[in-house]
């Protein structure tokens, strides 16, 4: 069986999404209950904290064969130890090495975060950079959350567009996930 | 002084050449665990082995549960037929396990083409020829196993004694009551006939019966299923209760008060439970039944702690029965976040 670590339960949603996405593009065969493969960790530091794993540990070579861990690099001036993509990507590494379990782990780490990664991807993506400017949101909300929100309330039943090239290396860490599982 | 009081729990296992367990070891039980698992991944057998475990006090004990365990298991096939023990013996062939209370071992012994019985209790070795073995068989009158089929009329007689030597009918009749407002009354009638006081007023739906006292198969099999659990429970006192498919028979929206009174009883009567279960649901009510603010109404003597809880979950690593143990605070994580923790 296979597990996702992510951050937030907004992340959960959205992975769900890409999940169900990859199966109806048959990208991912066999699996009904993606909620059930996706756990939220409690913030990034939980996700990289070594004691958040006891329960896991018991699991993994047993119940769990591969690992795929979701997070955002959020920005270098937050956080000096995991702010940033190349710290982010450090704690993660040093992470997996502590944690030492013996199956197939990987990671994929948003640029800024998801919600930065969702606008990069949307058609009309000016439109909100320009709301963002008029409102000047960047100081209200950096993290673009202000944004996605706007998007989710005027487009209720429109997908965000997964054929969008920045998916890509997403989309293939979750095929390789659920590759030969069933 | 709690250590003491639970002495008799066991809390690990080894079990080696029994049905689908090769080379098997578990350990971290508590006071109540429940088992889930795939079909056929030997959550019964599981069972079955610590019930052999546990039961065994000497070779009449050790003989009889072997043999016990394997007739309720072929119930419906052993219909009509006479199956002795010792073709059951024969047909087990060889048997291990080790635990904090028992090492035991069975075995066929061949030598010069003499058959013999090879059994170990602890230190205890006993090796008898096959035609010189009584059979003689005596029962262990304080473990109780509720199999699938769940219990006859007169296995639930023997348990509902226990709870009318503890004078604890009226408490039965409360826990009835609340699982169905309109059942008023439980007893066994005539030595033998186990029945249900039923409401015969204006607006209950049994309004026009005349004889409030109905025998209990008019009931479906979760009140039985129900009564048989609280009743042993109270017959399990300081020693051990095996329910297999727990919630057979029990609609989901009484699970949580049957792991309620579980719980509760479990701890009063110092009983150490061990339950099967293939349901989402029935792992969630037991989530449910232990809930903070379940048991703020609830006295500090009833209360049992995060680590006298546990969820066995069963699956196979290459090949082989694995075990993954999860206490509460494990448990209840997982199932909030909708976790697949039914089997591997």
């Amino acid at each position: 069986m296979v597990r996702i670590f992510c951050e937030g339960s907004d992340d959960k949603v959205f992975l769900r999404l890409l999940l169900n996405d990859l199966k109806k593009s048959e990208d991912i065969i066999g699996f009904d209950n993606f909620d059930s493969i996706v756990k939220v960790m409690g913030g990034k530091s939980n996700l990289l904290d070594k004691e958040s794993y006891s329960t896991i540990d018991k699991q993994v070579g047993k119940q769990l064969t591969k690992i795929l861990f979701i997070f955002d690099c959020d920005f270098k001036e937050d956080d000096k130890v995991c702010g940033g993509f190349k710290n982010s990507k450090k704690a993660i590494e040093s992470l997996i090495s502590a944690l030492d379990w013996k199956i197939e782990v990987d990671y994929y780490i948003f640029n800024k975060n998801l919600d930065y990664f969702i606008i990069d991807t949307l058609d009309n993506k000016k439109n909100f950079e320009g709301c963002e400017e008029c409102f000047e949101l960047k100081e209200l909300n950096k993290n673009r959350k202000i944004l996605t929100c706007i998007y989710k309330s005027l487009y209720p039943k429109k997908p965000f567009d997964f054929s969008h090239q920045n998916f890509n290396e997403l989309k293939q860490k979750l095929k390789n996930l659920f590759k030969d599982e069933k | 002084m709690q250590e003491a009081k639970n002495k008799h729990f066991i809390k690990n296992i080894e079990i080696k050449n029994f049905k689908c367990f090769d080379d098997f070891k578990a350990e971290g039980f508590g006071r109540v665990n429940l088992i889930g698992g795939k079909n056929n991944v030997g959550k019964t057998a599981f069972m079955e082995a610590i019930c052999v475990n546990v039961y065994t006090l000497d070779i009449k004990t050790f003989v009889n549960v072997l043999f016990a365990n394997e007739y309720a298991r072929n119930h419906l096939e052993n219909i009509n037929k006479k199956i002795t023990v010792k073709d059951n013996l024969e047909k087990l062939d060889l048997f291990y396990t080790d635990s904090n209370i028992n090492e035991l071992e069975y075995k066929i012994l061949e030598r010069d083409g003499v058959k013999e019985y090879f059994f170990k209790i602890n230190d205890n070795e006993i090796t008898v020829n096959i035609n010189d073995y009584s059979f003689s068989l005596l029962r262990n009158l304080k473990v109780k196993f509720i199999d699938s089929f769940g219990f006859n009329n007169s296995q639930l007689k023997e348990v509902y004694e226990a709870v009318q030597k503890k004078d604890k009918e009226q408490i039965l009749y409360k826990y009835l009551n609340e699982f169905d407002e309109n059942i008023l009354n439980f007893k066994i009638i005539g030595g033998d006939k186990p029945m249900f006081k039923v409401d015969v007023s204006n607006n209950s739906p049994y309004a026009h019966l005349e004889e409030a006292y109905r025998d209990i198969s008019e009931f479906g099999d979760g009140l039985k299923q129900y009564v048989s659990i609280i009743c042993s429970l109270y017959a399990c006192t300081d020693s051990y209760l095996f329910i297999d498919e727990i919630d057979n028979g029990i609609h989901h929206s009484k699970l949580d008060k049957l792991w309620n009174i579980i719980l509760i009883l479990a701890k009063e009567q110092n009983v150490q439970v061990f339950a099967t279960t293939h349901s989402d649901e029935c792992i969630r009510a037991l989530v449910t039944a232990n809930t903070e603010d379940v048991k703020t109404y609830q006295p500090k003597e009833h209360i049992l702690k995060d680590d006298e809880i546990k969820f066995i979950e069963l699956g196979r690593t290459n090949g082989k029965v694995d075990s993954i143990i999860f206490n509460f605070k494990e448990l209840e994580n997982e199932v909030a976040q909708n976790m697949e923790i039914r089997g591997w």
